[in-house]
C-alpha cells in the first residue's frame, strides 16, 4: 500500500467516472426494454447496499486494504487464496474494459486501425498515470470531470433542443409487469455498473477523511445511478426500443441523430471524448487496484514497478478474451453475471462482513 | 544518460504511432457523395448512382470566376447484387474513394419500392459507419431514381441540397410532405403499430435536358426540374399508393407534422372565399379500448391568422371570426377523415394508431398486433375534434371588397 491521501471530493469524482465508464458505451439493461431506466434506477439502490457493505468491512480494518483483512478475517491461507482471486478478478475486469474501448474505437472511428494497436496505445498512457500513483490519478480525475461534467449538460440540452426527443417511446411503463425489469436489475445492472464498485473497497483507505467516506460513496453512486439513467431514458425516447437493443453503442446513435439547423450535427466526437475521458478512469482505477492487490499480496516494496509488466498482461489478456464484438459483449452482459460478478460482488463481501461482526463481537465480549 | 536516450526513443515512437496516419485519407483523395440513389435493372441487379461534388465548380470564389465552367455535381454509377457489391464496385470507374459522411439524399426508385419493396436495402446504409442515418429518404415518382440524381438544378448547386431544401419548404409551409431520415424510416418499418410514409419527387419538363449544364444555364425556366409529388405509402416495406394535396395534409394533421399550411374556406356559396393560415398546431392522438373494441380519439389544435379574403366580410366582427373559425373546423375535419378512410382502404396503419393502443393498452395491442393492419386498422372507430382559432387578420381589418360593394 502506497502512502497516499486522496479526499473525499476526488473519491467522489472516482466513483462517479468509474461508474459511468462503460456504462454509457455499452447497451445496457434493454432486456427490459424500454423500462431500462427503471431497472438502473433499482440497481443503484442495490449499488448502495453494495457500497455500505464493503464501507462497514473498512470501518472495522480502516488502515488495511482488502487483500489484508481478507486473510485476518478468515484465516491467513483462505484469505490469501480469495485475496488472489480478486486480483484476477481486477485484472480479468481491466481487459475487459480495454476490450469494450478498443472495440468501441475500431468500429466507430478506426475500421483500418488493428484492434491490437488501439489497445496498447489506452494501456501506454494508463502504465503512465498508474505508475504515479493514486493520487495522481485523483486529481486527473478533478480535472477532467468538470470537462465530463460540461460534455454531458451540454450534449443534454443538444438533444433536448434538436427537438428528437419522443417521451411517447418510453410508453408503456411495465408492459409485461415488474418481472422482466427485476429479472434485468438482478441480473445486470446490480453488477454493471454499481456491484463494480467493490473496487473501490481497495480505494477507500486511502481516503484522508476516514468518516467522509459512507455519504460520499452514496451520493457519488446516486449521482452516476441518476446521470445513467436518464441517459438511458434519452436514448430509448430518441431511438425507440427496437434501435437502441440494435445499436452497439446506443449513445452515438443518439448523438449522431441530432440536427440543429442543419449546421450542428454530426458531433460524434462528443461521444468519443466522454467515452474516453469515462474509459481511462475505469480502466486506470482497475489496472490500479489489480496491482495494488499483488503488491500487498506478495508483499512487493515497490508497485509501480509492476505497471509494465502485468500492461503486458492486461493487453493479451484484452484481446484473446473473445474473438469477436458479439461474443464479448454477451459474455460481460449474460454469461459472467451469476458465475463472476454474484460472488465477488455480492456474496463474498456480504459473507465478509457477517464473519466480521461476529468476531468483533467476540472481542468486545472479551 | 541511458535514460535519457531511452525517453527520447520512448518519445520519437509514440508520436509516430499516436499522430493518427493510420488509415489517413487525404480530401483529394476523397469523393463526397451529397446523393445517392438506388434502382434496379431488368437483370434483376441493383443499379447505384452516385451524385459527386464537384469542388472547384461548387465553391469559385477566391478562384476567381469559380462555378458555372463545368457542372457542379459528377454522376457515377455501378451495378451489383446487394448495396456494398454497388458502392465497391464503382472503384473500377471513380478515381477516388467514396465518402459517405455528407450524404443527406437517398433516393429510391418507385420500381424497385414497389416490386421488390424497401427492406432489402436499408441495412447497409444503417450498419456503416460512415454513412449518417439522418439522411433523408424519397421515393422517385414516375422516374427513375438516376433520372432525380442526374439533375442539375438551377438556384442551389448541388442537386441533394436543392431536393433537401424544396421538400422541407413544402413541409413547414404547406405542410404535404412530412420528410422522413432513414432512422424513422427503419424505426416506423419494423413497429407493427405505425408504417412509414416516404416523400415523393419527381423530375418534370424534358428528362433529356435534365442532366446538361444548360439545364440550369441561359433561360430563366429550366427545362427539367424537380418537384415534390406525393407521399408514398408503404405497407410491409412495399410501396401501396402515392396520396397527394388534401389526403396528404389530412395525413400531416394526424401525424402532428403541421408546421403551418393553408386551410381554404368556403363563404356564402362561395369556394375558397378565405384563407386561413395556420401558425401553430398542436394533435393528440389517444387510444382506448370499450369493450374489447379500440378506440382512437384525435384531437386537433390550431391556431392562426386570416390571410386573404375574396368576398366582402367584416373581420372586424368577433361573431364573424367565430363563423370563419366553424367553417375552418369543418374543412380541416374533412382532411382528416379523407385521410384516415384512404390509409384504411390501403388497410395501411400510417398513423401510429397501433402504436397508440400499445402505450394505453398493452395487453389488448398484444391480442390485436399480428393482423392490426389487415383486420383492426381498417374497421377502427376513429374521433376527431378539431378546435381551431383565428388570431389576428393581418394589417388590415375590413377589405377593401366590402368598400367596393358599399360604393356600388
Amino acid at each position: 500500500m502506497e502512502k497516499a491521501k486522496i479526499s473525499a471530493y476526488q473519491l467522489f469524482v472516482l466513483i462517479v467516472l468509474f461508474e459511468l465508464g462503460s456504462a454509457l458505451l455499452i447497451p445496457l439493461a434493454l432486456d427490459a426494454k424500454q423500462d431500462a431506466w427503471l431497472t438502473i434506477l433499482l440497481g443503484m439502490v442495490g449499488g448502495f447496499f453494495l457500497f455500505l457493505v464493503n464501507y462497514r468491512l473498512f470501518h472495522y480494518y480502516p488502515d488495511i486494504l482488502p487483500t489484508e483483512y481478507m486473510q485476518k478475517i478468515v484465516g491467513k491461507s483462505f484469505g490469501k487464496l480469495l485475496a488472489f482471486l480478486y486480483i484476477l478478478y481486477f485484472m480479468y475486469m481491466t481487459a475487459r474494459v480495454v476490450r469494450d474501448f478498443g472495440e468501441m474505437l475500431v468500429t466507430s472511428a478506426y475500421p483500418q486501425t488493428p484492434l491490437f494497436i488501439i489497445n496498447a496505445l489506452f494501456l501506454l498512457v494508463i502504465i503512465y498515470t498508474i505508475r504515479k500513483g493514486i493520487e495522481v490519478v485523483a486529481r486527473t480525475g478533478e480535472l477532467l470531470f468538470f470537462i465530463l461534467f460540461l460534455l454531458g449538460i451540454s450534449g443534454n440540452i443538444l438533444i433536448v433542443i434538436s427537438g428528437i426527443v419522443d417521451l411517447n417511446n418510453l410508453q408503456p411503463v411495465l408492459e409485461e409487469g415488474i418481472m422482466p425489469v427485476l429479472k434485468t436489475t438482478f441480473t445486470q445492472t446490480l453488477y454493471i455498473p454499481f456491484g463494480e464498485a467493490v473496487v473501490f473497497a481497495m480505494i477507500l483507505p486511502y481516503l484522508n477523511q476516514s468518516k467522509k467516506g459512507k455519504r460520499t460513496g452514496v451520493y457519488a453512486l446516486g449521482f452516476s445511478g441518476l446521470a445513467l439513467t436518464l441517459v438511458v431514458a434519452i436514448n430509448i425516447s430518441v431511438l425507440g426500443v427496437n434501435l437502441t437493443t440494435r445499436s452497439q453503442f446506443p449513445l452515438l446513435s443518439t448523438i449522431q441523430a441530432i440536427q440543429l439547423d442543419n449546421f450542428l450535427e454530426r458531433l460524434d466526437v462528443y461521444f468519443m471524448l466522454t467515452l474516453i475521458l469515462g474509459g481511462f478512469f475505469k480502466i486506470g482505477l482497475y489496472f490500479y487496484v489489480a496491482i495494488t492487490g499483488i503488491a500487498n499480496l506478495f508483499n512487493f516494496k515497490e508497485p509501480s514497478k509492476l505497471a509494465y509488466p502485468m500492461g503486458i498482461v492486461i493487453l493479451i489478456l484484452s484481446i484473446t478474451i473473445a474473438s469477436n464484438y458479439a461474443e464479448h459483449i454477451s459474455e460481460g452482459t449474460r454469461f459472467i453475471s451469476l458465475p463472476i460478478f454474484l460472488p465477488f460482488q455480492v456474496i463474498i463481501p456480504v459473507s465478509l462482513l457477517i464473519i466480521a461482526f461476529f468476531k468483533h463481537k467476540k472481542k468486545r465480549g472479551k | 544518460m541511458k535514460r535519457k536516450w531511452f525517453l527520447l526513443f520512448l518519445i520519437l515512437t509514440t508520436t509516430s504511432l499516436i499522430s493518427g496516419c493510420w488509415n489517413a485519407r487525404e480530401l483529394p483523395d476523397l469523393a463526397l457523395v451529397s446523393a445517392l440513389g438506388i434502382d434496379k435493372n431488368e437483370a434483376g441487379k441493383y443499379v447505384g448512382t452516385f451524385q459527386i461534388i464537384n469542388p472547384s465548380y461548387v465553391t469559385g470564389g477566391l478562384q476567381g470566376g469559380g462555378g458555372g465552367q463545368g457542372p457542379p455535381t459528377t454522376v457515377y454509377s455501378s451495378t451489383g447484387d446487394n448495396i456494398y457489391d454497388v458502392t465497391r464496385r464503382l472503384s473500377t470507374k471513380s478515381p477516388r474513394t467514396l465518402y459517405y459522411a455528407h450524404t443527406n439524399l437517398l433516393v429510391i426508385s418507385e420500381d424497385l419500392a414497389k416490386k421488390d419493396g424497401i427492406t432489402n436495402i436499408l441495412d447497409a446504409f444503417e450498419r456503416d459507419f460512415e454513412f449518417r442515418t439522418t439522411a433523408m429518404v424519397v421515393i422517385a415518382h414516375r422516374s427513375k431514381a438516376e433520372d432525380i440524381i442526374k439533375t442539375l438544378p438551377p438556384l442551389d448547386k448541388v442537386a441533394a441540397v436543392n431536393v433537401i431544401k424544396t421538400l422541407k419548404n413544402t413541409e413547414s409551409l404547406l405542410g404535404e410532405e412530412p420528410t422522413v431520415n432513414l432512422q424513422e424510416v427503419i424505426h416506423y418499418l419494423v413497429s407493427p403499430g405505425k408504417e412509414p410514409l416516404i416523400s415523393g419527387l419527381s423530375l418534370k419538363g424534358e428528362k433529356k435536358d435534365a442532366k446538361k449544364v444548360t439545364n440550369a444555364q441561359g433561360s430563366s425556366t429550366p427545362k427539367a426540374r424537380l418537384e415534390a409529388d406525393g407521399i408514398a405509402v408503404i405497407k410491409d416495406g412495399k410501396l401501396v399508393d402515392w396520396i397527394h394535396g388534401k389526403t396528404a395534409r389530412g395525413t400531416g394533421w394526424v401525424l402532428n407534422r403541421i408546421k403551418s399550411t393553408i386551410v381554404n374556406i368556403n363563404w356564402e356559396k362561395e369556394k375558397a372565399a378565405i384563407e386561413y393560415t395556420v401558425v401553430r398546431q398542436k394533435t393528440k392522438v389517444t387510444a382506448h379500448t370499450k369493450k374489447g373494441q379500440p378506440k382512437i380519439s384525435i384531437h386537433i389544435h390550431a391556431e392562426g391568422d386570416i390571410g386573404e379574403v375574396s368576398v366582402p366580410v367584416n373581420l372586424n366582427d368577433p361573431h364573424v371570426l367565430r363563423k370563419i373559425e366553424i367553417e375552418v373546423e369543418k374543412t380541416i375535419k374533412k382532411d382528416v377523415h379523407d385521410a384516415i378512410h384512404r390509409a384504411k382502404e390501403n388497410k395501411t396503419d400510417t398513423f401510429g394508431f397501433g402504436e397508440a393502443l400499445h402505450r394505453s393498452d398493452p395487453k389488448e395491442w398484444n391480442k390485436l398486433k399480428t393482423d392490426w393492419n389487415d383486420v383492426t386498422f381498417p374497421k377502427l372507430e376513429v374521433d376527431v375534434t378539431v378546435e381551431a382559432f383565428v388570431r389576428r387578420t393581418g394589417l388590415r381589418n375590413k377589405s377593401y371588397l366590402s368598400e367596393l360593394k358599399n360604393n356600388r
